[in-house]
């Protein structure tokens, strides 16, 4: 008799894919540790870490149906286990192992074809064989238990372990036999099941897990060593992790030993205990687009709200002006909450570029370091997401053309091992990121000849340092002698730009002969949404950042009188140039007699932006403009008012950038009388920004 | 996995096979459950068993204990494989191994 089969394929699917995000966070953590080991090679700790890491991987793996992965992993975790018993030292060869076998760990997490039984894995298995001189291990599910002797090998604790599982456990792809097999190869273990929740046979369901177990074991493995065995169904049991008192257990006790301590440590009443796993379910783990979903919610309450204070506000109405003030207020709050979840710390991406700098370092011979600071600087989860390829491409640059050869920096009287830096801090509205290296710097003058190779300039061309250097990041623009495997083609440079440009950001450049380069870019904290300033111009409404802006003041007729028609403005003492927007969209109508400066700090100082009229404060839900206008460079996005109406979201950056071009090219500025020039001041030297 | 099932004069042999597991429990159970509504004496058979999950251990467990209060006959018959042994005490079923008395 044959009955049909019940498909687990979708909570199997679910579970596996939970297994993978926590594998590749695990990796990461793993990487960071390898690379720190190549640098403290005596340091127990770190290599107590990775063989955790390599433990979890292989153990969980196993569990979830990744059997090659386990043991692949499996022979790594031994080389480490060499390491820490002392047999085997941490050198080049074994970190270098040890990270490409992370890359193929990667690989079969996403199940790539062939990546289990590719060439390289067989490759980095012998060479660890080789290293460590044990043989090929296969992770057995259900093996004999070692005996306490066999395991520990030293003075062991005994721990007491409640398990309940979840009643999905079973279902979701989990097989508790393969966590006890794991936690075997900590020490001796000692089994009971308990099976007082099995309900009668008619009433049982057949895929439901109604069986808890209490455990015993010596070993002399932490409590966290222990919680990892269950790091991936921890989240749907009831654990518990308590050592038994007065638990520590001679060499060579025997494993029925242990079970006497489960027969004693176990509750009189034979019911469950209560499970100290709730209280520390401190985080959740919650899918990214989830929260984008959750974001976008939120904005739209935002625009609602903001018609619901329209429509108060035209109404006279005291009970709905106080609910509509209490709405906005609640609104403020949840959207401020819902962006602070958005933001995350920057460590993450930068971590991940030691093992970038670590490869390079060997690929291209030369002796480099990573640093950094400010890796605790926060930023929205989106922009995050887009900046590796920018860093990668800026680190891959600094280190194939800034970094100089060892030998040439001994020369130069310069330290050996080169610096690459990375840092980042919070500027207003915006987050400053830095790469820096303390190469030899840009050779302004080759860029310049190379630009008029390719008739990128006139050959009569005065350009300034910063414009040379806004070459550097035209599409294909390279001043490499030949191409590398690392860079040369011109097209990593552009990548930055554009991915910077996409993210309404800009780019600093700084260099000086001999010392070194740095390349910080500027990004703003978000892109959902912002509080805004919303500013009226003729007909139509703008909406200007309010983090960036610095203060309001009157400009009258007498004011443009005394500043025989140029566009700067006395604020109190100081010279502040300013765009009439105006002017500068080419509106079509009269000129108020008394108009508003908003002054607001951008890259080059403060800079003042003319309106008609400065409506009010608001919370502004960014909407994209599109592909269509997408090279609209001043305008970063629209939002929708309470009335309906569309605002557009300036950039002042852009602005600024835009007014400054048109003055160095001598361009009219749109709007002004014909035959003049903008009459924009330029109070002080520039930085580049890219454009 | 395979389950089958003959009736005899005294009541039923269950014969499993294979691998028994979370994919055919309600299979199990459903055979267990026709078995012990025949009133009969059960007969289990898992000498050709590869493997046996939780589930299954669950499904015996609960059988057995309604065999029991039934006054109804539930015994494994011919060896235990010492692969199943072996996963029964592993998983903290030693009892459960003890209780299937084995003729």
């Amino acid at each position: 008799m044959r009955g049909a089969r019940v498909t687990i394929a979708g909570n199997a699917d679910e579970f596996k894919q939970s297994f993978r995000e926590e594998a590749r966070e695990i990796l990461v953590d793993l990487e960071s540790a390898l690379l720190e080991l190549n640098e403290n090679r005596g340091d127990q700790e770190l290599v107590g870490r990775v063989f955790r890491a390599l433990h979890t991987i292989k153990g969980s793996g196993s569990m979830f149906g990744f059997e090659d992965l386990a043991t692949f992993t499996h022979n790594l975790e031994n080389a480490f286990d060499e390491v820490r018993n002392g047999r085997l030292q941490v050198g080049s060869e074994l970190i270098d192992l040890t990270l490409s076998a992370l890359d193929q760990i990667r690989a079969m997490l996403e199940e790539r074809e062939g990546a289990a039984e590719g060439e390289a894995c067989a490759e980095i298995l012998a060479k660890v064989r080789k290293l460590t001189g044990v043989a090929e291990h296969r992770p057995a599910a259900s093996k004999v238990p070692k005996t306490l002797a066999a395991s520990v090998g030293g003075r062991a604790r005994q721990w007491i372990i409640h398990f309940a599982p979840g009643p999905d456990l079973l279902l979701n792809g989990a097989n508790p036999l393969l966590l006890f097999a794991e936690l075997r190869e900590l020490g001796g273990l000692s089994v009971k099941a308990s099976m007082e929740m099995i309900p009668p046979l008619a009433e049982l369901d057949p895929e439901r897990c109604y069986v808890s177990w209490e455990m015993v074991l010596a070993t002399t493995a932490g409590r966290e060593a222990i919680r990892d065995v269950f790091i991936f169904v921890e989240d749907s049991c009831q654990l518990a992790i308590e050592p038994a008192s007065g638990s520590e257990v001679e060499d060579g006790q025997s494993r029925d030993a242990v079970a006497r301590g489960l027969e004693e440590s176990r509750a009189p009443s034979g019911g469950r205990r209560t499970y100290d796993k709730p209280d520390n379910a401190s985080s959740i783990r919650v899918p990214a687009a989830k929260l984008d979903q959750f974001v976008d919610l939120v904005g739209e309450l935002v625009t609602t709200q903001a018609r619901l204070a329209e429509l108060s506000a035209r109404r006279d109405d005291p009970e709905i002006a106080e609910v509509s003030e209490e709405i906005e207020r609640l609104t403020s709050a949840l959207r401020e909450n819902s962006m602070n979840i958005r933001m995350l710390p920057i460590r993450g991406t930068f971590e991940k570029f030691r093992r970038l700098v670590h490869d390079l370092a060997r690929d291209l011979g030369k002796d480099v370091e990573l640093t950094m600071d400010g890796a605790d600087t926060e930023l929205d989860k989106t922009v995050i997401d887009q900046l590796g390829d920018p860093l990668m491409h800026l680190i891959r640059n600094s280190m194939d053309h800034g970094v100089e050869s060892r030998e040439l920096r001994l020369e130069r009287g310069k330290r050996a091992t080169a610096t690459i830096h990375l840092s980042a801090r919070h500027s207003g509205a915006s987050v400053l990121i830095a790469v820096s290296d303390d190469g030899g710097g840009i050779d302004a003058d080759a860029v310049r000849n190379r630009a008029i190779e390719r008739g990128l300039v006139p050959c009569d061309a005065q350009l300034t340092e910063t414009e040379t250097f806004a070459l550097l990041f035209q599409p294909g623009f390279s001043t490499a002698k030949q191409v590398t495997d690392v860079s040369g083609r011109g097209v990593g440079m552009d990548v930055v730009r554009q991915r910077v440009e996409s993210l309404r950001g800009t780019i600093d450049v700084a260099s000086k002969p001999g010392s070194g380069t740095s390349v910080t870019l500027r990004l703003p904290l978000t892109l959902a949404i912002i509080d805004g300033l919303l500013v009226s111009v003729a007909d139509a409404c703008f909406v200007l950042p309010l983090a960036s802006t610095l203060e309001c003041i009157e400009l009258t007729s007498a004011d443009i009188e005394r500043a025989n028609g140029k566009h700067v403005a006395n604020v109190r003492g100081a010279i502040v140039p300013y765009i009439r927007l105006r002017e500068h969209f080419n509106t079509n109508s009269m000129r108020p007699d008394l108009e508003q400066i908003m002054v607001v700090e951008t890259g080059e100082g403060p800079f003042g932006f003319v309106v008609d009229q400065v409506l009010g404060d608001c919370q502004t839900v960014i909407k994209s403009l599109g592909r269509v206008y997408r090279h609209v460079q001043a305008v970063s996005g629209a939002t929708i008012l309470g009335d309906g109406r569309v605002a557009l979201i300036l950039d002042p950056e852009r602005l600024v950038q835009d007014a400054l071009r048109s003055q160095t090219l001598g361009a009219r500025t749109p709007g002004a009388p014909p035959g003049s020039r903008s009459g924009l001041a330029r109070v002080r030297d520039t930085k580049f920004r890219a454009e | 996995m395979g389950i089958s099932i003959k009736e005899s004069d005294v009541g039923n042999l269950l014969a499993l096979e294979g691998t028994i597991d979370i994919g055919c429990a309600a299979e199990l159970k459903a055979v267990l459950l026709r078995a012990l509504g025949s009133g009969g004496e059960i007969r289990v058979m898992l000498g050709e068993v590869a493997y046996m999950d939780v589930t299954a251990a669950q499904l015996l467990w609960a059988a057995e204990l309604q065999a029991r209060r039934s006054g109804v006959v539930f015994q494994i018959s011919g060896p235990l494989p010492e692969l199943v042994s072996t996963l029964l005490t592993e998983t903290g079923f030693p009892s459960l191994a003890a209780s299937l008395s084995v003729e």
